[in-house]
């Protein structure tokens, strides 16, 4: 069993780390909306390590401008893959 | 999905009682679930456990007093009620200081928890 959570807020919400305790292994964890200055935080980067995939959201990341080409551990999809993704995992939990 | 199969629903609530309707929110869509007989788990995390103290009374800010209707929580039949343990301990709370009987569960249990659970609502 595999979860995509989703996070929609900027990191001022704190929802990373409201989420991340209840993270499994092989979860998915994408950033969609203001969510995505999450994967421009440098600061939070260094929790980027443990057995989980990022994702962030091309079409929110480009509406704001950010460059996320230097970092590795952020996979950019689009929406389409987004539709994808929520076929494959068992499950979406929506963090806002 | 089938009438006769019986989902697990996982209701997540994050937030203090009155500073938003969230928790009504929450709250109203698992009695839905209840109602047509799902499994329904009801989680409360973070300022969420504010929501279970003993004592409230919300009449002076003319809202409905959530610890009152979650009283009445069992009677919906929604019986598997857990609080998070380490959002209780670092609010400085005690499962003596809650409205109802719930099971004080940590991080990894809830893990497990979501895991088994078909659908979670996350308020």
């Amino acid at each position: 069993m595999s979860t995509l959570h989703t996070i929609s807020k900027s990191p001022k919400s704190q929802l990373l780390s409201e989420c991340l305790p209840l993270v499994n292994k092989g979860d998915g964890i994408l950033f969609i909306e203001d969510g995505v200055y999450y994967c421009v935080n440098n600061k939070l980067l260094n929790d980027f390590e443990l057995d989980i995939t990022w994702y962030g959201l091309k079409e929110d990341v480009d509406a704001r401008g950010l460059k996320l080409d230097d970092i590795k551990a952020i996979h950019v999809i689009n929406y389409k893959i987004f539709v994808e993704m929520c076929e494959e995992f068992d499950k979406v939990i929506s963090w806002f | 999905m089938n009438a006769s199969q019986k989902q697990t629903f996982t209701f997540i609530s994050r937030t203090a009682p009155y500073g938003s309707n969230r928790p009504q929110l929450c709250l109203d869509t698992a009695l839905a679930a209840a109602i047509f007989e799902q499994q329904v788990n009801y989680l409360f995390m973070e300022d969420g456990v504010y929501q279970l103290l003993k004592n409230q009374d919300a009449e002076a800010i003319h809202t409905k007093t959530i610890g009152r209707i979650l009283e009445t929580l069992n009677l919906y039949g929604i019986e598997s009620i857990y609080v998070c343990k380490e959002s209780l301990e670092s609010r400085g709370l005690l499962l003596g200081d809650l409205v109802i009987e719930s099971k004080l569960t940590n991080v990894n249990e809830l893990k497990t928890l979501l895991n088994s659970s078909d659908t979670v609502i996350n308020l």
